[in-house]
């Protein structure tokens, strides 16, 4: 039977004699998996900003909360008259009020004080040709019309935000990628340098009769711990991330568009536990190699 | 408690280090096995304690056939032998008694048989004063004693020794040599592998020679030759 004051003991001893190289282990995997969750984060943001510019929506006409139901009927039918718009989908204020709640579930004290009637219905209208001056045109001549509150296009700026986002997206993918295979590595490397230091306690441990899992636990609990303190470094910069930048962006959109642009709390959760489930089974795989190739059967 | 059926061990190369050898060795023996070096002394103390497997032949160590024994069975297998290094290998950043423990520690026992066994044994060898002191504050004899220690604190059945003397001067030798026949009066089956003539000569105990991995002598209350 393994005794864990042993194990924590032996495991402890191996930390501090190679700590450089634990503190750069851990670095590596925080510094990849906070990669990885920023990829995630951002995704999250860019998806939550423009779900409603999802299925070629280029611009919506926002209606007053008050306006009449013959403005309104008039708006669709100046919609559904016009040869340039492919399509266009009417949100009620009900409909409205589920986005709105969905968009600010982390703020009840302003879902408290919204209802469904205080929310305008709008209009999301697909063009039949995405050019920007085009859709442009259509859409100001919504402009100014009774009952129009506002007329707000999808533009370039949120399409040049969710490039950018994708491009980020895809360089932290990548370099995540990259980062975390080297933290495999580096974990492997580290154990292997362990087992090295402690050549001989297992020579005796063997010949005395101690069980194989004896002799492997410590080594991998020492790998274990090294990549769920990096995987914690990460969930810390996943939070400084969601806090000073993704926040930000929201609040620094002057037009709305960006409105969205932002990561609620549950999701924030959801990214922390991949990144710890990733950091345990990267430190896993590295200390399960390493205690493979480096201990002898 | 020691059986060999035609055991025959070959390593890389063809080298073949034990050939077609058959003993028995009972309960409570003491066996010196010499040799010139390369007869294949270490390799017959390598296969009772499954650090090697033979190619051919079986093995049985206190009831189970060491050559057929399921890896996780093993360490099981080693709790009920001990084993003895000629150069002690000693944990150098461990006292004498962390030294020992360490093999009581690594097999899961609790710490009160620890704190019992351990002062009992270092009597035994005759160390219980030296139990604080660290493996380079010790002379050679005293190393090899901590080293016996270590190997009997688990009361095995069995105790292995590869050249437990190698290292050492006649005198502190006879001592150590001494403390084996002790441990082996205790019923302990001991199983020696040495080149120290006088000690072999001056004890009269079964003798296995080894020769080009072949045993070609079996004598018992035997001399070196």
């Amino acid at each position: 039977m393994l005794s864990t004051r042993y194990a924590l003991r032996e495991t402890g001893q191996n930390l501090r004699r190679n700590y450089q190289l634990a503190v750069a282990t851990v670095v590596t995997v925080g510094v990849s998996l906070a990669m990885f969750g920023g990829f995630v984060l951002f995704q999250t943001a860019a998806d939550s900003a423009t779900k409603r510019w999802e299925g070629g929506i280029e611009f919506v006409v926002w209606m007053n909360a008050e306006a009449t139901p013959e403005q309104d009927d008039r708006i669709r039918e100046r919609l559904e008259e016009s040869s340039a718009i492919s399509r266009f989908e009417y949100v009620d204020q009900a409909e409205t009020f589920e986005e709105f709640k969905e968009l600010f579930a982390d703020t009840p004290e302003l879902l408290e004080s919204v209802t469904a009637e205080m929310l305008p219905p709008s209009y999301r209208v697909v063009p039949a040709d995405p050019d920007a001056d085009v859709v442009e045109e259509i859409g100001r001549q919504f402009r100014g019309q009774p009952g129009v509150r506002t007329v707000v296009f999808a533009g370039e700026a949120i399409r040049g935000i969710q490039d950018l986002s994708d491009r980020a997206g895809r360089v932290l993918f990548i370099g995540s990628i990259v980062l975390l295979g080297a933290s495999a590595l580096l974990i492997l490397n580290t154990l292997a340098i362990a087992i090295s230091n402690r050549r001989q306690e297992i020579e005796i441990m063997r010949v005395v009769g101690a069980s194989r899992w004896f002799v492997r636990i410590p080594f991998m609990l020492e790998g274990l711990i090294q990549g769920v303190l990096g995987a914690l470094v990460a969930v810390g910069c996943n939070s400084l991330l969601r806090t000073y930048v993704i926040d930000r962006f929201s609040e620094a959109d002057a037009l709305q568009l960006l409105a969205g642009f932002q990561v609620d709390n549950a999701a924030l959760l959801r990214t922390n536990l991949v990144v710890l489930g990733i950091g345990v089974v990267v430190s896993v795989a590295g200390s399960a190699a390493a205690v493979t190739l480096h201990l002898d059967p | 408690m020691i059986k060999l059926e035609n055991v025959t061990k070959v390593f890389k190369g063809d080298v073949v280090a034990l050939r077609d050898a058959t003993i028995s060795i009972a309960k409570g023996e003491l066996v010196f096995l010499v040799g010139p070096s390369g007869s294949g002394k270490s390799t017959f103390i390598r296969l009772l304690n499954r650090e090697e497997r033979p190619e051919h032949g079986r093995i049985f160590v206190a009831g189970q056939n060491v050559g057929t024994l399921s890896s996780w069975k093993v360490p099981y297998l080693r709790r009920n032998i001990g084993f003895i290094f000629q150069d002690f290998k000693l944990l150098p950043k461990k006292t004498v008694g962390e030294n020992v423990a360490f093999a009581l520690e690594v097999i899961g026992k609790p710490r009160h048989v620890i704190r019992k066994q351990v002062p009992a044994i270092l009597d035994l060898v005759g160390l219980s004063r030296k139990m604080d002191r660290f493996p380079y504050e010790l002379s050679g004899g005293e190393q090899q004693r901590v080293s016996i220690a270590r190997a009997f604190v688990n009361r095995p059945l069995i105790l292995l020794a590869d050249e437990p003397t190698g290292n050492l001067d006649p005198q502190t030798s006879r001592g150590i040599t001494g403390l084996l026949d002790r441990i082996n009066q205790t019923g302990t089956t001991v199983v020696m592998a040495t080149h120290d003539r006088s000690i072999v000569d001056s004890m009269r105990r079964r003798v296995v020679e080894l020769d080009r991995g072949v045993i070609v002598r079996d004598q018992a209350r035997g001399v070196y030759e």
